[in-house]
């Protein structure tokens, strides 16, 4: 099935050896890195200190 | 008591017996039980065939770890195929246009596939969500849309099956009102909607046992995937 392509003829260095869409290590890495994104987008924007809404307030 | 185009598709009980326990459990026996005999009858020995070759072409594909599936896979196949054909009889029910019944086999053979790749090939699992190739800029956009179209695969197994079913009984159930009521007023068009039903039977029959089909095919697909 496609996509199943190790990607061992590839040569990246630096961050795109870690990070790209032709490896499979770099593809899961990718992956990870985005899921964690979200997560902390979610987590920032729940515990964000509601401290405007409360001056409004008073 | 006058019945609505839907009261097909409606649960009864006889008795406080759910009749569609009966209609999932007595299709089973039609079906001749292999004996352990060398040479069986006619009848046995073109059951044992046909299933051996669905199991073959369902399986040429799939690693030998994902082989363990034969059993479950042809057992489910067998079983959609004789519901759904059963199904196209006149006044029996088919079970196969229950959403929750389609739901309650697509969701554990789905969820089974992408537990069985994420546990023994995690980085595999993983790595199919982002496309080889895909430009930069698209990554996370690409990953975020193939995470959701991996949770609407049992939805769509499930309600797949349940539409081309309903919908098929529902075109019979409709055509077959119309050709009744035109008998008596004109003829000519109720000959020529029965001709219409015909046809509509012959792809109903076909509809059955492909949809049938192509449920355990996406299943092996996805176990493909896993394995």
């Amino acid at each position: 099935m496609a996509g199943h392509d190790a990607g061992n003829q590839y040569q990246f260095t630096g961050f795109a050896k870690y990070f790209n869409s032709y490896t499979l290590q770099g593809r899961k890495n990718c992956v990870l890195a985005t899921y964690a994104g979200i997560a902390t987008l979610f987590l920032f924007f729940k515990l964000k200190p509601k401290k405007q809404k409360q001056i409004a307030e008073k | 008591m006058t019945l609505s185009f839907f009261d097909q598709f409606s649960l009864t009980a006889f008795m406080g017996i759910p009749l569609i326990a009966l209609a999932l459990t007595l299709p089973w026996i039609l079906y001749p039980t292999p004996q352990n005999r060398c040479l069986n009858n006619r009848l046995l020995t073109l059951q044992a065939w046909f299933i051996r070759q669905l199991t073959h072409q369902l399986f040429l594909p799939i690693n030998p770890g994902g082989h363990k599936w034969a059993l479950l896979l042809a057992s489910v196949l067998i079983f959609l195929i004789t519901l759904n054909l059963l199904g196209i009889l006149p006044y029996t029910f088919t079970p196969t246009t229950q959403l929750s019944m389609n739901m309650g086999l697509a969701v554990p053979l789905w969820l089974a596939t992408v537990l069985i790749g994420a546990r023994h090939q995690p980085t595999h699992s993983l790595a199919h969500l982002l496309p080889v190739g895909t430009p930069t800029p698209l990554i996370p956009i690409l990953i975020m849309i193939e995470t959701i179209s991996q949770f609407i695969r049992p939805i769509a197994l499930g309600v797949r099956l349940t539409a081309n079913l309903t919908a098929g009984h529902l075109l019979i159930q409709l055509i077959s009102t119309a050709a009744f009521y035109l008998a008596f007023t004109m003829p000519t068009v109720s000959i020529l909607t029965m001709g219409l039903l015909l046809l509509l039977s012959i792809l109903e029959l076909a509809v059955a046992i492909i949809q049938a089909y192509v449920f355990v095919l996406l299943v092996s697909l996805y176990l493909q995937e896993s394995v």
